[in-house]
């Protein structure tokens, strides 16, 4: 049987609160195959992270954990693994690089360390570990895989610090990469260099990324799909071009607007979505971008749309095609 | 006359050689000015001096060396009454409201307390705190929130607020959205126009965001390892880059079209060097340039005019006639 390399079926995500639960990841269904390039794009507290972290089992537990849904790899589910098998995916079939890099490594160790103790972890002897950091080090763009080997984490700048990670993403070659925001706290032209590495490692490897950002500018180029998040649920599905062509649903829209781009006359007002994106655990009836959307009628207020089928490939969870607006 | 309101000339900071290391030069003779009403935006990435730029502008450190004038009247190091004095005519607006606002005072509190360390509004407090949360598009019932009650976009409101409440001539703006949200930046950015044309302000706007630079400002400077590479009105510096290292940062400003990004992606270029090495004599930008020369290893480029109001520190982009 051959499905979707990882799927993700009705996932929700609660937190713990005092006296009550929370939903706030609200239902997510995504489908990623073999070698597929995503976007996951999102304000922060869509969701986006929550539902990458799920997938590895790694949320904050408590206060989240998931409710409900299923997280398939390669037909396996997730949720029921033992320890031993989900230590085998996490890092080993699925590989995650974070936002900052800094943080991620330990300031105490020496870079080889930390990526051979990874190598190790999943079955290399010592000797193939450090014959395997060697390479990927040179594969990821490090002039002098010997001398970063041997640094300690701050002797290298940022964007080393980062290709460092995406090594140690990559060591154990993954058929899935999550990278969640991982230029964001890099310079413009490091990020440039960054991005295109990635790509340039996911043409030759064939592995699946999922790009999680809030800036679609930054993923236009990079992915076959996006996925637009918003207060826990996907709200639009689409292939990349078609998105920026023809976003289907209304914050997507106003997302596309708000960057200031070639087009935009110099100083003139940025178009702003407006007031502020709900709190998640208060959402009630009705489409959560109701009070930020310009189209919005009284059946946004009543019911929330469910993702419906827009054509070529494009799927929203709006009330109105984009004919009515 | 053109009615210069901010002039720093040929500003050097150098940070001391603690532990026998090597003394920093985070910013070398840089000399940059402020029209009034106008914003001057000012790019690089880190390490390229431009937040020790904002540092010293506002005062919150000394240069080495250099002069500093607002409105043609020499700032004065030391004392705190010139610091106080100074506070009143140029303030900074932080990256990251979040650790700019302290968690234990609620919005009120906190621009109350601006308005009395410098005696304004006496007796008018209340109002005039109001009067703030206003301008900067905050309704009443914001006074009384705590920090971790607002969002980002809230937070950055409320620190501009406070910039504003001691009636600046010149904000400098530190990275003001680069924390927020992409959504969320247009909103900081429309309302840093329109208090700048119904305050006349004057901005120094500081960014690694290229997009966000480009739309604000009037005349831009492009830093690189502490030195100012190129500067003129901002469609001369964007339109016509002429300094590589302005080109490779145009460059790098993600498109938001899918089309245009996969045509250069498939052109792509392979990893260049990641560190900026200091370098003991020559241009700074030589290590990284796709034309660099024999004579830029040996000597440092002047920036000099190329065309008016457009200079460049480049000897190949000084000598190409165009």
């Amino acid at each position: 049987m051959s499905g979707p390399l990882l799927e993700i079926r009705d996932l929700h995500i609660g937190i713990a609160r005092r006296h009550r639960n929370d939903e706030i990841v609200r239902g997510v269904d995504l489908a990623i195959e073999a070698g597929e390039k995503w976007g996951i794009v999102g304000e922060s507290g869509s969701g986006k992270t929550l539902t990458m972290l799920s997938v590895l089992r790694l949320l904050a537990s408590p206060p989240l954990s998931v409710l409900r849904g299923e997280i398939r790899f390669d037909g396996e589910d997730l949720a029921h693994v033992d320890d031993r098998r989900l230590r085998e995916v996490r890092g080993g079939d699925i590989a995650m690089v974070y936002q900052d890099p800094m943080t991620s490594l330990n300031p105490l160790l020496r870079v080889g360390r930390q990526l051979e103790e990874t190598l190790k972890a999943h079955g290399a002897s010592p000797a193939q570990a450090q014959a395997r950091t060697r390479d990927v080090l040179r594969q990821v763009g490090l002039s002098d895989p010997e001398r970063v080997r041997t640094s300690y984490p701050h002797q290298l700048s940022g964007g080393m610090i980062q290709r460092v990670m995406i090594a140690m993403a990559l060591a154990t070659s993954p058929r899935v990469l999550i990278a969640d925001e991982p230029t964001t706290a890099l310079d413009v032209t490091i990020q440039r260099q960054i991005l295109e590495l990635v790509t340039a490692l996911q043409a030759s490897t064939g592995m699946a990324v999922l790009w999680v950002t809030h800036d679609l500018g930054v993923v236009a180029s990079l992915v076959d799909k996006v996925a637009v998040m918003y207060a826990g649920r996907i709200v639009e599905k689409a292939h990349t071009t078609r998105l920026f062509e023809h976003p289907t649903h209304p914050y997507t829209k106003a997302l596309l607007e708000s960057l200031p781009g070639a087009g935009s006359a110099h100083r003139s007002a940025l178009h702003q979505i407006g007031s502020t994106p709900p709190d998640p655990t208060r959402l009630g009836a009705g489409c959560p971008f109701r009070e930020r959307c310009p189209y919005a009628v009284d059946q946004c207020a009543s019911s929330e749309p469910a993702l419906m089928d827009r054509g070529q490939g494009s799927f929203a969870a709006c009330w109105k095609e984009p004919s009515q607006w | 006359m053109v009615d210069v309101v901010l002039d720093a000339q040929h500003l050097t900071k150098v940070y001391g050689a603690r532990r026998g290391g090597e003394p920093v030069r985070a910013l070398n003779d840089v000399s940059v000015s402020l029209e009034r009403g106008r914003t001057l935006g000012i790019v690089g990435e880190s390490g390229c001096g431009k937040s020790t730029l904002a540092r010293l502008l506002v005062g919150l450190e000394t240069p080495t060396s250099g002069d500093l004038r607002i409105d043609s009247r020499q700032i004065e190091a030391g004392g705190r009454g010139a610091a106080r004095a100074l506070a009143r005519r140029i303030q900074l607006v932080f990256q990251d409201p979040f650790s700019s606002l302290d968690p234990r005072m609620t919005v009120e509190k906190v621009l109350h307390e601006v308005l009395t360390v410098h005696s304004l509004h006496e007796g008018a407090r209340g109002a005039r705190v109001s009067e703030l949360l206003a301008m900067v598009g905050l309704s009443a019932r914001f006074a009384t929130r705590y920090p971790h009650e607002l969002s980002g976009g809230q937070a950055q409101r409320v620190a501009i607020a406070r910039a504003l409440a001691v009636e600046p001539e010149i904000v400098v703006l530190d990275e003001p959205t680069s924390a927020l949200d992409v959504s969320v930046r247009a909103e900081i950015i429309n309302l840093l126009v329109r208090i700048q044309d119904e305050l006349r302000l004057s901005y120094v706007f500081i960014s690694h965001d290229l997009s966000m630079v480009r739309h604000i400002s009037d005349d831009i400077a492009v830093m690189y390892l502490g030195r100012v590479v190129e500067q003129g009105r901002y469609d001369q510096v964007f339109v016509t880059p002429l300094h590589p290292y302005t080109v490779a940062l145009a460059d790098a400003i993600p498109v938001p079209d899918p089309r245009h990004e996969r045509s250069r992606a498939a052109a792509g270029v392979a990893s260049v060097a990641l560190r900026t090495e200091a370098v003991a004599q020559g241009c700074a930008y030589a290590p990284r340039c796709a034309l660099v020369q024999d004579r830029c290893r040996g000597a440092v480029p002047a920036l000099s005019e190329k065309s008016e109001g457009h200079r460049v520190a480049c000897f190949v982009a000084l000598d190409e006639s165009r």
